[in-house]
């Protein structure tokens, strides 16, 4: 349900979970409980990595050793 | 004195009368600051682009320092001082311990960011947001600074008294909220980084009549240690508002209360430290002190921050899955209410402040990194990926469920609310990598003319930097528009609103971010 000018989480909260879902946790192999997330977290260390080095290459240009 | 409240409909808390009218208060001046400061960006930008460079190099740095106190101190503070007073008294469902203070808070608040732009606007202060010694502003520059710190350091204060209140009247059982706690780092952090304010501004207001000396390098050190925890006040009172609109946005779970506390604790214990990336350069300091401060003590606070870059998505996720949201590796995310304004403002201040603010954070901070990044567009291109992409976007996402529930008014220009948050975002995106790139060619922060007319030697960019700074003013304006329709949006709708009417907002019952197994109650 919408309503004009009220964000969805007002009129529409979301459902609540019950007492115990901790144990209902859905676990989908390996990846653990949040395996979109974890994948989402690897590309950001990916990116991190490439950035990172990316910058020590370009100091290597400027501070030659030798 | 007789509490006055009233009863929250969506969350059942009782909202005392003065923490309502308090939070008001402050918004409303956040979003005046938002407006000078953002008048000013785009007066700065204009004069950045150098197809335009609209002002003169007067105008220029005065407009910039505007832009800066405006910005960084006066809106984030104001508006983190309105999140203290939602964290403090309303979700712990008790009262303002001392409200004669807290107006008393606000008014010296107001004075002083009154009195320092007025100096600003007044050509009394052309010495940009660090004011570096041996620059020299009018003493009532100083001394607007120090009447709105001491503002906010009283409203920390009364945050922290209402913890005591709340705990001695037994408002709440079990722990205090993650939120609670979140904005509790916030208010400690505000501490230490106040107690620096006052022990740099003083002796630099004292200095500006006359009555004693200061030495530059100590006043960049201690002044850093000001302006750096200043910003990690943001990060923790933004990751506080994370946790808030996960929870609710998509009724997010909280994975481990234990971890999230641990990470906001690592904020309080290593922050400052950090502030030493800010004198990387600066001849006044041996190399181990730099980099034990940069490249050891600073990662922990990192490692704070990845944590909790993990937690709030997982969060939000495990939250999804567990309402039926389970197909694929991301089906949970496709099904999210991506036009809950409060939802997309959570995902791209994730998003952006992660992959853009945190990774050029990083990498610039580290010492030998810093020799090619230091004075460069990169630094600004960064903490405009953390402070704007990251905090404001935060902060205007909790603005989309404050106006409903605090002000008790709908949103005015639904559709365009919808869409605010991706100009916003997607402007700042656009603005901070091309900024990082302009950076990369060597392209200087807070300068006037990169052509360097007139001047006594000749230099050249590469004539890709002309390109590269087009894009990034094209997508500056962007995100003024998206800052303007946020602007436009919560005036008209502060002001001019439709009022709720009775039984329009639900019982909600969104999942806490308190813990395993309590209600909405304890969230907002």
């Amino acid at each position: 349900m919408a309503m004009y000018g009220l964000p969805p989480g007002l009129v529409n909260p979301p459902r609540p979970l019950p007492e115990d879902d901790e144990e209902s946790l859905p676990v989908s192999g390996r990846l653990g409980p949040a395996p979109g997330t974890l994948v989402l977290v690897l590309i950001f260390l990916a990116a991190f990595a490439v950035y990172y080095f990316a910058n020590w290459k370009m100091l290597s240009f400027l501070w030659r050793i030798g | 004195m007789r509490w006055i409240y009233r009863v929250c409909p969506v969350t059942g808390l009782k909202i005392d009368r003065q923490a309502d009218l308090l939070i008001r208060a402050h918004g409303v001046a956040a979003t005046v600051a938002l407006l000078i400061g953002g008048i000013a960006a785009v007066l700065v930008l204009l004069t950045r682009w150098q197809a335009v460079h609209l002002l003169d190099a007067v105008w220029f740095y005065r407009v910039l320092t505007v832009h800066g106190m405006t910005m960084l101190i006066f809106f984030i503070l104001f508006f983190e001082m309105a999140v203290l007073y939602f964290a403090g008294p309303v979700l712990l469902n008790c009262r303002v311990p001392a409200p004669r203070l807290g107006w008393a808070a606000f008014g010296l608040m107001v004075v002083g960011a009154v009195l320092a732009e007025w100096m600003m606007w007044t050509g009394r202060a052309d010495v940009l947001l660090s004011s570096y010694v041996p620059l020299r502003a009018h003493p009532l520059y100083y001394l607007g600074i120090i009447l709105f710190a001491v503002g906010a350091l009283i409203v920390v204060l009364q945050f922290f008294a209402s913890l005591v209140v709340a705990k001695r009247e037994r408002t709440y059982e079990g722990s205090v909220p993650l939120i609670t706690f979140g904005a509790a780092t916030a208010a400690i952090i505000a501490v230490i980084t106040l107690g620096h304010g006052a022990g740099i501004y003083i002796p630099t207001f004292l200095w500006s009549l006359g009555l004693m000396e200061v030495d530059p390098q100590i006043y960049r050190m201690v002044w850093w240690a000001l302006g750096h925890s200043s910003q990690q006040i943001n990060v923790a009172a933004m990751v506080s508002v994370w946790y808030l609109l996960g929870a609710l946005t998509v009724g997010s779970v909280v994975l481990n209360e234990k971890i999230s506390r641990t990470a906001f604790v690592l904020y309080v214990l290593f922050i400052s430290m950090a502030s030493a990336h800010h004198l990387l350069v600066d001849p006044g300091f041996g190399p181990a002190w730099k980099v034990v401060n940069t490249s050891y003590f600073m990662y922990m606070a990192v490692l704070a921050s990845m944590l909790h870059g993990f937690t709030v998505p997982a969060g939000v996720e495990v939250g999804q899955r567990l309402r039926g949201f389970t197909q694929g590796l991301f089906g949970w995310i496709r099904r999210a209410p991506w036009g809950d304004p409060g939802f997309s403002s959570l995902v791209l201040s994730v998003v952006v402040f992660g992959f853009v603010g945190g990774i050029t954070g990083v990498t610039i901070g580290t010492e030998q990194i810093n020799i090619i990044a230091h004075n460069t567009l990169r630094v600004p291109g960064h903490f405009h990926a953390t402070v704007v992409s990251g905090t404001a976007m935060a902060f205007m996402g909790l603005t989309y469920y404050l106006i409903p529930l605090i002000f008790r008014k709908k949103i005015a220009f639904w559709p365009l609310a919808k869409w605010q948050p991706y100009l916003f975002a997607g402007g700042m995106l656009i603005f901070s990598v091309f900024m990082s790139f302009a950076g990369g060619f060597a392209v200087p922060r807070r300068h006037w003319d990169i052509t360097f007319s007139n001047a006594p030697f000749d230099l050249q960019f590469s004539p890709a930097v002309d390109l590269v700074m087009g894009v990034m003013a094209v997508g500056g304006l962007v995100a003024a528009v998206g800052g303007a329709l946020y602007i436009l949006i919560t005036a008209w709708s502060v002001f001019f609103g439709e009022p709720i009417r009775e039984g329009e907002l639900s019982n909600g019952h969104v999942r806490s971010a308190a813990g395993a197994g309590e209600s909405a109650a304890a969230i907002a």
